[in-house]
């Protein structure tokens, strides 16, 4: 059931984020160079000619080499872009990889962190598992990505391997339109980690000495989600009743307008309200103001409208908070023309 | 290990005065910044033992003439494995002509005269194109004398 749920609160969003991945794809091409291998020998051998007495000589030195040690490095890169999400998500995925710049093979473990600051709000991970591999290359959350579990599979990567990594996330349903949610993940080579230069004797493949890299052989870095506007139709007719049973807009007649309020896209309109002005030369007919075909009251009062002459004499109705799932709402009322 | 090197060492001192009359020995090296005692950084240089891709290593050839006579036309070769960039301006020795080669040590030129082709376009040579440096003495190495050649390289 869980799994089922995960996959639909992928489907809305699967058509933008499949283009946004294919414009990424050209990004992410190795840009790192692991180096010389671990344990190669790299011998040196000088050789001197010189003339002595008359005669052309050559004399070789000693060789003199030494091993290549291993460098710990790794880098995490954020692979998607802001995640457009609605308030309420579950399991929305950001895409990462880790990658191996050293040159020996080194296991990673990963860790998530999604109280980063400098955001709106904090994600929250999902249960019970949070990382995932992208098992099937999509690049995005799905059924048959394998969830990760610190010391059991922690991933070992060859010099310049990397693997994708996805962190899933839910999102709070207070989030407010335009809010942004950061989630990191941080990976740290199990060999060691620490000051760039630091030693681990002995640790490395082969049994040569491994020393931590530039990159302190942990990295970290950041995606962020951000709660988008939600699309909202509205559409908005009349129709005219003159007082001789006909359709023309004269004096006397009546206009009834219906106006159509309809969330189209994933996501919460937070306390929708819609204001209508009525026309100058017209007169608004007293308690004509219906939504969904029950009455709102013209006064100020507590229900979900009014008839506001506090300027301009506008109709107002409260929607509340609109989804897609509550469907069309409509609204109906009635002017005379003057 | 290190008796076994000490050993290598005798024995290749004991082959070069037999071979010709000019020892050579060669060292490696590599920079070690460390915190002295008044809390400075200071550079040492250390015997590389584990280099990792990235840091750079200091060959050092000495060379002497351990004979009665002095050495003419004393050029000193050393290729640059594989694996090793030459650090550019790296190469030293007093009273020598610094020349490189990217043909495998076939031909030497000044850095600044070497050119490369490649897919019929010649370019200026740049030090990932070096395999060879050499050192040309400009003046006899008289008995008894000794001089030292030096460059830097970078693991790749």
């Amino acid at each position: 059931m869980e799994s089922a749920g995960r996959f639909r609160a992928f489907v809305a969003t699967w058509l933008r984020r499949t283009f946004m991945l294919c414009a990424l794809c050209m990004l992410t091409a190795p840009a790192y160079a692991a180096g010389t291998a671990v344990g190669t020998l790299i011998e040196n051998t000088a050789s001197v000619d010189f003339t002595q007495t008359g005669a052309q000589q050559t004399t070789t030195s000693n060789t003199v080499s030494f091993l290549v040690a291993e460098r710990i490095d790794i880098v995490v890169t954020l692979l998607s872009g802001q995640v457009v999400v609605s308030p309420g998500d579950v399991d929305r995925a950001l895409l990462f990889t880790v990658t191996n710049t050293g040159n020996g093979a080194e296991t990673v473990e990963l860790t998530m962190n999604s109280i980063v600051a400098g955001d709106d709000f904090d994600p929250v991970p999902a249960l019970p598992d949070a990382i995932f591999f992208d098992t099937d290359n999509s690049g995005d959350f799905n059924i048959g990505d394998v969830a990760y579990t610190s010391g059991v599979n922690d991933p070992t990567l060859s010099p310049d391997e990397s693997v994708d990594v996805l962190l899933v996330n839910d999102i709070p349903g207070t989030t407010a339109n335009g809010h942004l949610g950061r989630s990191e993940l941080l990976a740290t080579a199990t060999t060691g980690s620490g000051s760039p230069g630091t030693v681990f004797a002995g640790q490395g493949d082969g049994g040569v000495d491994a020393v931590v890299g530039t990159t302190a052989a942990a990295a970290t870095a950041f995606g962020e989600y951000l709660v988008d506007d939600v699309a909202i139709n509205v559409v908005k007719s009349q129709a005219v009743s003159d007082p001789s049973g006909g359709t023309a807009p004269v004096v006397g007649a009546t206009i009834t307008y219906a106006i159509t309020v309809e969330v189209v896209s994933t996501g919460t309109a937070t306390a929708a309200t819609i204001g209508d002005l009525i026309p100058t030369w017209s007169s608004f007919v007293a308690d004509s103001i219906t939504l969904n075909g029950a009455v709102i009251t013209d006064a100020t009062d507590g229900d979900a409208g009014e008839f506001d002459l506090t300027g301009a004499p506008t109709v107002v109705v409260r929607l509340g908070d609109l989804t897609q799932a509550d469907g069309p709402q409509s609204i109906v009322f009635r002017v005379t023309i003057d | 290990m290190k008796l076994m090197t000490g050993i290598a060492l005798l024995l290749m001192a004991f082959t070069a005065a037999a071979q010709g009359h000019l020892e050579v020995l060669t060292t490696v090296h590599k920079e070690v910044i460390f915190e002295n005692a008044t809390g400075e950084e200071e550079t040492r240089l250390v015997q590389a033992e584990r280099v990792v891709p990235g840091e750079k290593v200091i060959y050092t050839i000495t060379f002497t003439n351990i004979s009665d006579e002095s050495a003419d036309d004393v050029v000193i070769t050393n290729p640059i494995a594989e694996d090793l960039v030459y650090v550019d301006g790296s190469a030293s020795g007093a009273d020598m002509d610094i020349q490189f080669s990217t043909d495998a040590g076939t031909t030497f030129a000044a850095a600044a005269d070497l050119t490369v082709t490649e897919n019929g376009e010649t370019r200026a040579a740049t030090v990932e194109d070096f395999t060879h440096v050499r050192w040309v003495m400009r003046n006899d190495l008289a008995a008894g004398a000794q001089g030292t050649a030096r460059f830097a390289a970078i693991l790749e």
